[in-house]
């Protein structure tokens, strides 16, 4: 996309301009969405986004520009500009000077499609997504069904005064069940969303009937649930997309966003006990095929695994380049950014509690009445504190050890710091989720996951 | 290829494949300045543009653009809006009759000035704020400038582009007094540069936000709401897609059927005019290259008309009121430009709550049955005087119903666009529920 003479010319000028630091990003993406309702096409749009970015330091001030104008002639202009908004006074930096010595490396495909978007005409997409309407159909009371299915092949190019040329391809693929049921009482909606790095054999990989089942069980579910129960009480939370609530009310303390700034309350405690012994929390940017994987993060640093809490004790924040400015920690390959319009900061990637060693029966064994939230839904956090309320999608009632009749209305909630003191048993079950993650560098693809896990006391919310 | 050469290039790949075709362009450029703790904190400066068609095929619409604007790239983008074409199952599609639309130029030297200049409105901006000793803490002193070139032409006939944009300060900032702490929020945009003048900016923040400290809780019970006109518009917001006759189309909007019926109080106008000299989103024609014009919604609370693109007109034996709206990424859709409540005999403040600020507009308002239940910030008025702010209370009714309660209107316009873009007057409404301590 970009020769690597003029990413020189580009830094070099910026170095000349007086940054300490500059990056040039660049990227294409095709995009695909297909929505259908009840096997209608209500919505095919396709497209071809592209841009650069540059990011230029002044100390740890950080200016950045975006253009998708990609001649050589107007990045130039654009970093002209920008340096000249910075106002600094320009001096030919020595070390701008004569030749960079990139040190580029291709990426390995570790995640690479199997299937490409372009090997199947969108007919194919209908008949494979026409599997999940039929499955989703489980009963009279099914109304409704759409079916969203969304494509993404993203390539990638950074280039830095400090070596870096790293390229990147990223091919995505999810879609989305929704299954609408109806009763004279009322109208319940079930999901479910599988999404990974891969190309079209993601419809092989997660089965759409598997999916469409599942979505449509889960709306019947909730037709017949009752108002959830209030009060603290302990709690099982699901696997997989339960996930969201640690991602939440804990990942997003550990970002050296909030970290640098000391606006979160997990800052300054590294080495300390901050959960119970039977947590480890990680953030893993190399899962094979992961929704929120990828070769290089987009400052080109290459992912990493990052252990953020082991046995309860935390162990690293999640760091990019202007945050390990900031704080002095080791970056972790987590500047990431929705696209060329952002400016990249720490993000997680695919973030889990690691699977644990009771079986899952046992977690249930000993609860007289508690809640087991199956499945997560929304929710909201305090960004500082961690304080967060979410909601349970399809939750049921746990009476003297048994699962019971499902319930709907509940909110979970508390503080994610204190939450994760009381997690008392993990199960070895561990699965993840692909969701979006909203952030000061926009929205970005992540798993969250973890097994089932006993809490041994939340508050819930109800609906009375 | 620029955009211009983009579209003629797609306009003639279209002829050759016999489909009809029309091609929207857009491209855009802002710069964006915060200040903070009396230094320039983030500065942003940007470029984006692109194409996006709508194809009609044997009568079936797709759609498909590009920021790309390479041969490879746009026959891409051509082949992808056949082939989303060919899926729908709707047929009936067609592109309207177009014509040559002109150049225009709505801009100006609006934006024109050395960017130390603009650097120093962000300063002001903050420095003015916090020479206040009950300003806590300052969250963003924005200064931010936007253009846009925008460029239309269909297989059709339709041909031409105008420039047009804005500028405007934005401060947040927490202010203190005792125990009371009230964040507000000043935004104040302009099609001049000129227009904008930070102390003052400062200054009406300071007033706006300051009034509110050391506000009372409010005793539940029907009052007289004065809405301020952001307020206004911000409920308007809520509702807005009621005059929208793609909801009318999808059975959404209640006012369906009532064309030329008493829909409100004859102190309610309520009028389109994307040609105001002040307006802020001005356009000579829309995003189907259907000319603009002044357009009453409600004209003495009577419904007057919807808001129709070509394809709602057509459904629905109508005319376009020139109210398409699509930008180079998205699909057709229908919607306003400059709103305005028009300014009446003037409003008198005698008892009741003066309405400053309304939060959580959409989350708050259900647009199909019209009821809305909103929390908001606001000023108890007795004997004609502001007696004391007021906190802590919702109000809620019924939007329909409210524009039945409509007594007054205000005489001067004010304009916004936090939530829509348009102008309003203050709007004095009887007999409001409001929910407090």
């Amino acid at each position: 996309m970009l020769q690597e003479s003029t990413a020189e010319r580009l830094i070099q000028h910026a170095r000349a301009r007086g940054a300490d630091f500059a990056e040039i990003y660049v990227e294409r993406w095709k995009k695909r969405n297909l929505r259908l309702l009840d096997l209608e096409v209500q919505e095919a749009t396709s497209g071809i986004e592209t841009g650069a970015g540059v990011r230029l330091f002044f100390g740890t001030q950080v200016v950045y520009a975006y253009t998708n104008d990609l001649s050589e002639a107007n990045l130039l202009e654009v970093t002209d500009t920008l340096a000249r908004l910075k106002g600094e006074a320009g001096q030919v930096d020595a070390r701008g000077a004569g030749g960079l010595d990139f040190r580029g490396s291709a990426p390995a495909g570790l995640h690479g499609p199997q299937l490409p978007p372009d090997e199947r005409d969108k007919r194919w997409r209908i008949e494979r997504l026409a599997e999940a309407d039929a499955a989703a159909r489980v009963g009279p009371a099914i109304k409704k069904v759409q079916l969203y299915l969304i494509e993404w092949d993203q390539e990638i190019q950074v280039a830095s005064s400090e070596g870096v040329w790293n390229t990147d391809r990223r091919v995505r693929t999810r879609y989305v069940v929704t299954a609408i049921a109806e009763n004279e009482e009322s109208m319940q909606t079930g999901f479910a969303g599988p999404g990974l790095s891969v190309g079209l054999e993601l419809f092989d990989l997660e089965p759409p009937a598997v999916h469409g089942r599942a979505a449509g069980e889960q709306a019947l579910t909730l037709l017949r649930a009752k108002p959830a129960p209030a009060g603290p009480m302990p709690v099982v939370i699901g696997n997989a997309f339960g996930g969201v609530i640690f991602h939440e009310a804990l990942g997003h303390l550990l970002e050296t966003t909030a970290v640098a700034r000391k606006t979160s309350v997990l800052t300054d405690k590294l080495g300390e006990k901050i959960a119970s012994e039977a947590v480890t929390y990680v953030d893993d940017g190399t899962l094979p095929h992961g929704w929120g994987s990828s070769e290089y993060d987009d400052e080109g640093a290459p992912t990493e695994r990052t252990v953020l809490i082991e046995k309860g004790v935390l162990k690293s924040y999640m760091v990019d380049r202007w945050g390990s400015l900031m704080t002095g920690y080791r970056p972790t390959g987590s500047g990431r950014r929705q696209d060329y319009t952002f400016a990249p900061t720490s993000r997680m990637r695919n973030t889990f509690i690691e699977t644990g060693d009771t079986p899952v029966e046992k977690l249930f064994e000993n609860i007289e009445f508690g809640l087991y939230a199956k499945k997560m839904g929304g929710g909201q956090v305090r960004p500082g504190s961690g304080e967060y309320n979410f909601a349970v999608q399809e939750g049921y009632v746990i009476r003297n050890g048994r699962v019971e009749e499902p319930v709907k209305g509940a909110m979970l909630v508390g503080k994610g710091p204190e939450s994760i003191q009381r997690i008392v048993a993990v199960a070895a079950d561990r699965k993840n989720a692909p969701g979006m993650c909203g952030s000061l560098s926009g929205a970005v693809p992540v798993e969250v996951g973890q097994p089932h896990l006993l809490i041994s006391e939340i508050v819930v919310g109800g609906e009375g | 290829m620029t955009l211009q050469e983009a579209k003629t290039y797609l306009l003639e790949r279209a002829r050759e494949r016999g489909v009809e075709l029309e091609a929207l362009a857009t491209g855009s450029r802002e710069l964006s300045l915060q200040a903070r703790e009396r230094t320039l904190e983030e500065i942003t400066a940007a470029e984006r543009g692109g194409i996006g068609v709508r194809v009609v095929k044997d009568g079936k619409t797709g759609y498909a653009y590009s920021e790309e604007l390479s041969p490879e790239a746009l026959d891409w983008v051509l082949a992808e809006a056949i082939e989303n074409a060919e899926l729908q199952s709707e047929t009936g599609g067609f592109l309207p009759e177009g014509r040559p639309l002109g150049k225009s130029d709505l801009l100006g030297e609006g934006l024109s000035a050395p960017v130390e200049e603009k650097k120093r409105m962000a300063l002001e901006l903050e420095e003015g704020v916090l020479r206040d000793p009950r300003v806590q803490q300052v969250g963003a002193a924005i200064y931010s400038e936007r253009e846009f070139q925008t460029e239309l032409a269909s297989t059709r006939g339709a041909e031409g582009g105008y420039r047009s944009g804005y500028a405007y300060q934005m401060v947040s900032a927490v202010m203190a007094e005792g125990e009371s702490l009230k964040q507000g929020y000043e935004l104040k945009v302009a099609r001049e540069l000129f227009a904008l003048d930070p102390a003052s900016t400062a200054q009406e923040f300071l007033h706006r936000t300051g009034r509110l400290l050391g506000a009372r809780d409010l005793k539940s019970g029907r009052y007289t709401a004065y809405f301020e006109p952001s307020a206004f518009l911000a409920l308007l917001s809520a509702f807005i897609d009621l005059w929208s006759a793609k909801q009318v189309l999808e059975g959404k909007s209640r006012l369906a059927g009532r064309l030329g019926q008493k829909i409100a109080s004859e102190a309610f106008t309520l009028y389109d005019d994307p040609n105001h000299p002040e307006g802020l989103m001005n356009a000579p024609f829309d995003a189907e290259g259907t000319p603009t014009r002044k357009v009453y919604l409600v004209r003495e609370g009577v419904l007057e008309s919807f808001m129709h693109n070509s394809v709602t007109a057509r459904k629905l034996n109508a005319e376009s009121t020139g109210h398409a709206q699509r930008s180079y990424k998205g699909v057709l859709d229908v919607g306003p430009r400059n709103l305005i409540v028009a300014p009446g005999e003037g409003v008198t403040l005698q008892d009741g709550v003066l309405i400053t600020d309304l939060m959580g507009v959409h989350a708050g308002a259900n647009s199909i049955s019209g009821d809305f239940s909103l929390q908001a910030l606001g000023l108890k008025i007795e004997g004609g005087e502001a007696a004391y702010p007021v906190e802590n209370f919702t109000l809620s009714g019924n939007f329909f119903e409210l524009l039945e309660r409509i007594v007054a209107t205000g005489r001067e316009l004010e304009w916004s666009v936090m939530f829509l873009a348009g102008a309003s007057p203050t709007v004095e409404v009887a007999e409001v529920a409001f929910a407090g301590a």
